[in-house]
């Protein structure tokens, strides 16, 4: 097949390279060329351009990224593998552990508290907290002294002092706070560290948790005498 | 028994994904040397390309699964993560060269090498290789009256600063269809772009680098390697 120029133009530069249109019809564009001066020296100039290209893709060729490039991908890789044959399994159940226990905290003072104000308000006509803290202020540290010495609490024995609770903040950043009496499953306490052995045969113990201003529980007590239990 | 370096990429990765050391040192070794040329004659900066090779590899062990034989070549899905890593960089650097340097090149046609350094120590770099002997191995060239062995150092030189200084898209075609070989389908798989798109940016790109070659004719026999 005859080609003209601009087809000669158009596939000139794929003659050598298979599989291309131009590839297919690189004896019809040799025939032009030796018709066609102008077309000739466009060959002459792209052959010199593939052979120009031909060796500087040989000299480039022993071109390689250093060694250290090699070292951080292998030990990338072995961390990668090592991770996945030893997932951080004990990190994730504490966290999931912990988040549940807190989850179940908060779902036992949600019910106990109102039922418990309801009681009190329906016994003594009298609102809200069980345990005020002295000068409006109920640090964890401060509240089980000043919780012996308060009438509403005086009653009570405390069988252990205030844990801090899993997420609670720092104590000493407590500025206020309320202690409020909650009944919880033996379960529940036991999660969270207390001696529950010793507390009788109930399955709900009593204990007290102190609440930040902003709500939040922040430490929790076992209290001893179970007859004092206000859901009773 | 087949070793590693006689299996296919594919074999190899798979090999790799279950955790083998081997299969992924001998993926590495066989085509982290065109990711490398890739980055190093996209932006004209060893430290970059260094850092580019390692990503797309660090990419490889971490996404693996995300290669996939239906949608192109093994080789193709590594030129384009490094492409992106490229830009990536490309787009961190810009932020930090001085509006007007690092977007044109010596002759001002505007290329971009993104690494804010000119076309021209582009080709400095790579000129520095230690591959400079030109060795006749690999040679494809089956032009008549061109031997390739008579192609100048110079001349190889002028080609690379022409190449280097190509605006960015048809350095990408130039490099990957010429340099590395690749075909138009795996090249579009790299550029993601229709081969059609491919063909047309290696026209161009050989064009322009006739261009700039034209102003000083090729030099054969005398001028040939060894002189």
């Amino acid at each position: 097949m005859a080609i003209d120029c601009a087809q000669f133009e158009e596939i000139v530069h794929e003659l050598e390279r298979a599989g291309t249109p131009g590839f297919d019809f690189r004896e019809d564009a040799f025939a032009h060329a030796e018709s066609c001066p102008r077309c000739a020296s466009l060959l002459d100039k792209v052959m010199a351009l593939e052979s120009a290209l031909d060796s500087l893709a040989v000299q480039d060729r022993s071109e390689r990224a250093p060694a250290h490039v090699e070292a951080a991908l292998l030990a990338e890789f072995r961390r990668q593998h090592a991770e996945a044959a030893y997932p951080r399994r004990n990190v994730r159940l504490t966290t999931t552990t912990a988040l549940a226990m807190a989850a179940a905290l908060i779902l036992a003072i949600g019910i106990t508290v109102p039922l418990w104000m309801k009681h009190k308000s329906n016994v003594t006509g009298s609102p809200v907290a069980l345990v005020a803290p002295p000068n409006g202020s109920a640090g964890v540290a401060s509240t089980d002294e000043t919780a012996k010495g308060n009438s509403a609490s005086s009653d009570f024995d405390y069988a252990t002092d205030f844990v801090s609770l899993p997420y609670a903040d720092d104590p000493r950043t407590l500025d206020g706070g309320t202690v409020v009496r909650v009944t919880l499953s033996r379960s529940a306490l036991a999660s969270f560290g207390l001696p529950v052995a010793g507390m009788g045969s109930s399955e709900q113990i009593p204990a007290d948790i102190a609440l930040s201003e902003d709500g939040v529980p922040q430490a929790i007590r076992l209290v001893a005498d179970a007859d004092l239990d206000p859901t009773n | 028994m087949t070793t590693a370096v006689e299996l296919t990429d594919e074999a190899l990765l798979a090999k790799m994904i279950a955790g083998d050391e081997e299969a992924f040192t001998a993926l590495y070794r066989r085509r982290h040397p065109s990711v490398y040329r890739f980055a190093l004659r996209m932006s004209g900066n060893r430290a970059l390309a260094e850092d580019v090779t390692q990503e797309v590899f660090f990419a490889l062990i971490r996404h693996a699964k995300r290669f996939d034989p239906a949608r192109g070549s093994f080789s193709a899905f590594l030129f384009g993560i490094a492409r992106n890593h490229l830009h990536k960089r490309w787009e961190l650097d810009k932020r930090l060269v001085p509006s007007g340097l690092g977007n044109e090149d010596m002759n001002g046609n505007g290329s971009r090498n993104g690494s804010g350094k000119t076309q021209f120590s582009m080709a400095i770099q790579m000129g520095t290789t230690s591959g400079n002997e030109l060795s006749k191995e690999g040679s494809r060239s089956t032009i008549p009256g061109v031997p390739e062995e008579f192609v100048s150092q110079e001349t190889v030189a002028r080609v690379r600063t022409a190449v280097a200084s190509l605006p960015e898209n048809y350095r990408e075609a130039v490099i990957l269809c010429d340099l590395e070989e690749m075909s138009y389908e795996e090249a579009a798989q790299a550029l993601e772009c229709p081969v059609g798109t491919v063909r047309s940016r290696l026209h161009r790109g050989r064009a322009i680098l006739l261009e700039k070659l034209d102003e000083a004719p090729f030099r054969y026999g005398a001028s040939a390697v060894g002189e």
